[in-house]
């Protein structure tokens, strides 16, 4: 397998883009094959964890050298950022990009599927059935606002239909703190599985936040409201999951090898050729940062790469396929699971129910008006249900859908 | 699978821009089954397509637009760049409804109306419809989905623009003719 430590890249002094090579031209909205939109959500998210992981390095380091080749680093991972997200179209609207993030989200499964630690496993299986379920509250509001259905966005891939009901996942958040991996024992593919998800979170939780209070219409300023506290939520559900005595060098390392292997794995499937030049270029870059990355520990850390990453070279490529099978054996079997303490319960437990009673006070959340309304004022709620009715039978939709 | 021909049944809420908005939606739609089919399906849905843009832009030269015009904050100029821009995608219509759907180019120039068309509608859907729901009693534009929608029902149904094509430049007279009902309806006094 492709090993990126044996790789020197581009040089780090070339790496710089001018405005002509930053100004990329963005993707056909109308003719995208909508894994190559994933990819791009993805790699998005990614680089705005870097970004940011490289800025609060910044604040705690006291070497000034190694502040300057931080700086260096992080400006190209901004242009990279740049370029990648500048790949949208701007006629793509912010509903339509939301709904390209709950998508991704969902579809990050895949690292479910190949996850080899059970803790972990259970950790991502959980936390993909609240984001499908945004996806259908969005889908609704989607259909409300805009007057367009969300088939146009997720094309056929995934059904859109309840998950865990958001209503349900308001948590208290004590709840949402994991137990951590263990750094030395944990097997490395876990390290960037959870780094992966993560940053995905993160990205989606900056978005929400920041492009709710665009809207005019106040069930899409609640709606957005709510599911982004959900989505912090998840932030600290994936972040607790690593190991907090991982040294900022070795978490630098760690962030320049899942860049690669992103990179790597995006390459390998990307069926538009102008994309793929993109990743192409983008993993030449990352593999110069992580040989910087790995010169900073090598200095100030003591360890070798190997011994943070393995020496087996990336692990199997990440890839987005479809998986309404499995969503649906997870709709079957995790629906009415919830946390308590740093496991997972059945039951309804008093700290949930403190919380239900101090977040909800008797109130439908936005997430359920979201349904009302649209049953009101369109006759019916938007569900995509291609593979049969709903696999649980509390949430089949009552009195039919336009689907 | 769901019903992807069918906008969204009219609820009494029902405001001129959600009638607009569902158009957009049901243009976006017509483009991709008019690039992406052949022979008849394609005759027919470029038919329809043609049809949906004249109902559809006229209501909005004779009803939005001057609407937009005498908001506060200088509703012209963007106004101004609006029609600008339905003007530029009329002459590539013209073009394509000329030719036909199997003249040589059409392929191309469907993708650069589409691209046209398409960019035009978000425009108005960013800058002009939340200006229009900010600024219009709820009721008013209520009243004027109404008056669209009557109007809207006096253009021909099957204009057949593309069957005559072989005629040459008689090819837009049916489109015209969409266009003329809908805006004489739009400006009988009760239009609103």
């Amino acid at each position: 397998m492709f090993n990126p430590l044996d790789h020197k890249g581009i040089p780090l002094e070339s790496q710089i883009r001018n405005w002509r090579e930053l100004n990329v031209e963005p993707i056909d909205p109308e003719a995208v094959d909508p894994y190559t939109r994933c990819r791009i959500i993805t790699m998005n998210g990614i680089e705005v964890e870097a970004i940011n992981f490289q800025h609060q390095f910044a604040r705690v380091c006291p070497d000034q050298d190694v502040r300057r080749q931080l700086a260096y680093v992080r400006y190209v991972e901004n242009q990279q950022q740049r370029v990648v997200n500048w790949l949208l179209p701007g006629v793509a609207s912010v509903l339509e990009t939301t709904l390209g993030y709950e998508q991704v989200a969902v579809d990050l499964t895949a690292l479910a599927r190949h996850e080899p630690d059970p803790y972990l496993k259970q950790a991502y299986e959980f936390g993909v059935l609240e984001d499908f379920d945004h996806l259908y509250r969005y889908a609704n509001l989607y259909e409300m606002v805009e007057r367009r259905k969300a088939e146009k966005v997720v094309d056929g891939l995934t059904e859109v239909m309840p998950g865990r009901p958001t209503v349900q996942e308001h948590r208290h958040p004590f709840d949402e703190v994991r137990t951590p991996y263990d750094r030395n024992s944990v097997d490395p593919r876990s390290k960037l599985n959870a780094l992966t998800i993560l940053s995905a979170e993160q990205q989606v939780m900056f978005y929400y936040m920041n492009v709710g209070p665009q809207y005019m219409e106040p069930i899409a300023r609640q709606l957005y409201q709510e599911i982004s506290l959900i989505e912090q939520e998840h932030v600290t559900h994936y972040e607790s999951l690593l190991d907090p005595g991982e040294s900022w060098w070795e978490r630098l390392l760690t962030h320049e090898y899942n860049e690669c292997w992103l990179y790597y794995s995006f390459l390998q499937q990307e069926s538009d050729p102008r994309i793929k030049a993109v990743w192409e270029l983008h993993l030449q870059m990352e593999l110069a940062h992580l040989q910087q990355a790995a010169d900073l520990l090598r200095r100030h850390d003591g360890r070798e790469p190997e011994e943070i990453v393995g020496s087996a070279g990336l692990p199997e490529p990440l890839t987005f396929e479809p998986n309404k099978e499995y969503l649906r054996h997870l709709l079957a079997t995790q629906i009415d699971v919830t946390k308590l303490g740093e496991g997972y319960v059945q039951e309804a437990h008093e700290r949930f129910e403190w919380m239900q009673q101090q977040l909800h006070d008797g109130q439908k959340p936005p997430t359920e008006q979201v349904i009302d309304m649209h049953r009101e004022r369109l006759g019916d709620e938007y569900r995509i249900e291609t593979e049969g009715p709903h696999p649980v039978e509390r949430l089949r939709a009552e009195g039919g859908t336009d689907a | 699978m769901p019903e992807t021909g069918a906008p969204a049944t009219p609820g009494p809420e029902e405001d001129v821009v959600d009638l607009l908005l569902a158009q957009h939606a049901r243009v976006e739609q017509l483009f991709l089954l008019v690039i992406g089919s052949t022979g008849d399906t394609r005759r027919e849905a470029f038919d329809e397509l043609v049809h949906l843009l004249a109902v559809h832009e006229t209501a909005e030269e004779e009803v939005i637009h001057p609407l937009a015009r005498n908001l506060p904050g200088g509703g012209d100029a963007m106004v101004d760049d609006r029609l600008a821009e339905e003007r530029q995608a009329k002459e590539t219509l013209k073009t394509l409804i000329a030719g036909g759907v199997d003249a040589e180019g059409f392929d191309t120039g469907i993708i650069l109306l589409r691209d046209a068309v398409l960019t035009h509608a978000r425009y108005e859907e960013r800058y002009e419809f939340p200006q229009l729901r900010q600024h219009v009693p709820g009721d008013r534009l209520r009243t004027l989905a109404g008056a669209v929608r009557a109007a809207e029902a006096t253009a021909p149904t099957r204009p057949h623009p593309s069957a005559q094509s072989a005629k040459g430049n008689l090819a837009a007279g049916p489109a015209l003719a969409v266009v003329d009902r809908v805006r004489d309806a739009l400006r009988k006094p009760s239009a609103g």
